[in-house]
């Protein structure tokens, strides 16, 4: 399979504290991953260095081919690699329309598909009957589909999601992980989740990686990862 | 109670189908057809206080829509009147007028692109923004008062009345109030439709988008600086021609026109009229620049205290200004309902 994206000895110390250490990673197109770790694991670090939202002390990032390490966010964004952030971030004086909108018109959409583009993505996340309300009336999960719906009006081609079901309730959570595995087959993304939520991880059958102070501590299928002693003392230890 | 009454008069408006576009026809029309019922002093001052009307304009693009708030908008202004004196000064080709009004908007975008760029690229944030437009004013002002060679200093520089010439070398003259009143009105409709229209186009709504959220259309793809700059250089750009534009209608033009205190007076007028309508910004500032004429005749010592007064009023009862308490136009097309705020 042709290189996707490829973090190579990804280090990254703020003033000594060292948050992340020499991160091998790589995703293929198509994949899913999730992340997982303990607070201050690194996890957030990590994504930000894909996106560009922090410049790595050391090691690179490869998408496509290309070394983006340190490129502005906006390139990196242009390139199809965005990111949704931990807290939704979203537009909320303007309404739900507007704010997909604002994805597809990062897009390379031309002007006359750009509505039908809007009308299709809003069905994607579930949120066309809401397509005229103001954002600030929205649930914090609909914020979150809302968040992954500007990120799919932009072509994206790959997902960083920081938390995506964070803030909701064990049935938007399940239909998130059904969104995000829907989204993945149809449109035929890749996805990097950070998550906390066990259910959710399981239900999302992805290949998991487990970071530990800064450093991946193993990867494998969450069977794999929720049998090992090690995981559970540093990581799923602490849900209990 | 106040949140009440204004949530009532906005549902009133939207009951009465009260739109921008609308109100904006009903305006032209009473300003096109007042030459006919009043003259003298009125049909004299009034296209200055349009010209005023496109830098508060000027102003609500960037404030309004851009979430940028600058208080050197006077200093453009001031430029654009110095260009055109000097036009008339220096230039024996041509019309004068005519190459004022080119080269004042580009030095306009010049200037507002220069700083733009370093100041946005750089990661600025908005209060300093501000105190750097604040400079503006206070350098243009400097300036005009040092360079008098050029400008007349603390004198002032007359300006002749501008002609329109055509190509076959018929001259209209504008030298009357009369005449250089519509053309002043045309001037104005026109930039007021380009605005409107510039907010609805891809890159009014990524400003909206910036001024809502600058780190998610940052995250987005878009160059948030590149649009900052470039709403700076539109804004710069059409203060300047307003006040070149008005150097040629008042016939003078001093140091005091690029002022801080008369930048700030745009601000003042801005928010009475709403930044985030076109309209409201252009017609708060001429009934408020009408108002303080009349005042300060009538009560010299207390003029600034009644605008004071209805500006605290303002900003306390409708955050949106007069037009925002009115309710959003459809400025943003059908899904206008998420716009309000």
């Amino acid at each position: 399979m042709a290189e996707f994206l490829r973090a190579e000895n990804l280090t990254k110390s703020f003033r000594g504290l060292v948050a992340n250490e020499n991160i091998n990673f790589s995703i293929g197109a198509g994949e899913v991953c999730c992340i997982i770790g303990p607070n201050g694991a690194g996890k957030t670090t990590f994504v930000s260095m894909i996106s560009g939202h922090e410049v790595p002390t050391a090691g690179s990032v490869w998408f496509k081919g290309r070394n983006i390490t340190g490129l502005p966010v906006h390139r990196i964004a242009q390139m199809g690699v965005v990111r949704k952030f931990q807290t939704p971030s979203v537009f909320s004086e303007l309404s739900v329309y507007r704010n997909i909108e604002l994805g597809v018109l990062a897009s390379s959409c031309p002007a006359r598909e750009r509505h039908g583009r809007v009308l299709e993505t809003l069905k994607h996340v579930r949120l066309s009957e809401l397509s005229d309300q103001r954002v600030g009336s929205l649930s914090h999960g609909q914020r979150q589909w809302l968040e992954i719906g500007m990120l799919l009006g932009k072509d994206a081609q790959l997902l960083l999601l920081d938390e995506p079901t964070a803030g909701m309730t064990a049935e938007e959570t399940h239909s998130t992980g059904e969104l995000i595995r829907r989204l993945v087959n149809e449109l035929n993304l890749s996805a990097i989740i950070i998550e906390h939520d066990i259910n959710f991880i399981r239900d999302l059958r992805a290949p998991v990686t487990v970071l530990h102070l800064g450093r991946i501590l193993m990867e494998g299928s969450f069977e794999e990862i929720a049998g090992r002693e090690e995981v559970r003392e540093v990581y799923l230890g602490e849900q209990k | 109670m106040s949140a009440l009454q204004s949530t009532t008069a906005l549902q009133t408006a939207r009951r009465l189908g009260v739109s921008e576009s609308g109100l904006a026809i009903v305006a032209l029309v009473g300003f096109a057809l007042l030459p006919i019922f009043v003259s003298g002093y009125t049909i004299y001052i009034l296209p200055q206080y349009m010209l005023y009307g496109v830098m508060a304009m000027s102003l609500a693009l960037l404030w309004g829509y851009s979430g940028i708030l600058s208080i050197g908008q006077a200093g453009f202004f001031a430029i654009g009147g110095y260009i055109i004196g000097l036009s008339f000064k220096w230039i024996d080709f041509g019309n004068p007028a005519y190459i004022a009004f080119v080269v004042a908007p580009c030095v306009g975008a010049a200037l507002a692109g220069v700083l733009g760029y370093f100041l946005f690229r750089a990661g600025v944030r908005a209060a300093y923004f501000v105190l750097v437009t604040l400079a503006v004013s206070i350098i243009v002002e400097q300036v005009a008062v040092s360079q008098s060679q050029w400008t007349g200093g603390w004198n002032g520089m007359y300006v002749p009345r501008m002609s329109l010439t055509l190509g076959t070398g018929t001259e209209i003259s504008l030298f009357d109030d009369g005449p250089i009143y519509y053309f002043v009105l045309v001037v104005v409709v026109a930039i007021y439709i380009l605005l409107r229209w510039l907010v609805t186009s891809k890159f009014g709504k990524v400003l909206l988008g910036i001024r809502e959220n600058e780190d998610r259309v940052i995250s987005l793809g878009f160059d948030a600086s590149l649009y900052k700059t470039a709403a700076f250089m539109m804004s710069g750009a059409l203060a300047t021609l307003a006040g070149a534009l008005y150097g040629t209608h008042a016939g003078f033009v001093s140091p005091s026109l690029g002022g801080v205190l008369f930048s700030t007076e745009v601000v003042v007028w801005v928010a009475i009229g709403g930044r985030n309508s076109f309209l409201g910004a252009l017609l708060a500032t001429i009934v408020v620049a009408s108002l303080s004429n009349y005042l300060s005749a009538i009560a010299p010592r207390y003029w600034q205290l009644v605008i004071g007064v209805v500006f605290i009023v303002v900003i306390i009862h409708f955050r949106g200004g007069i037009a925002g308490a009115l309710g959003r136009s459809g400025a943003f097309g059908k899904h206008k309902r998420g716009q309000d705020g």
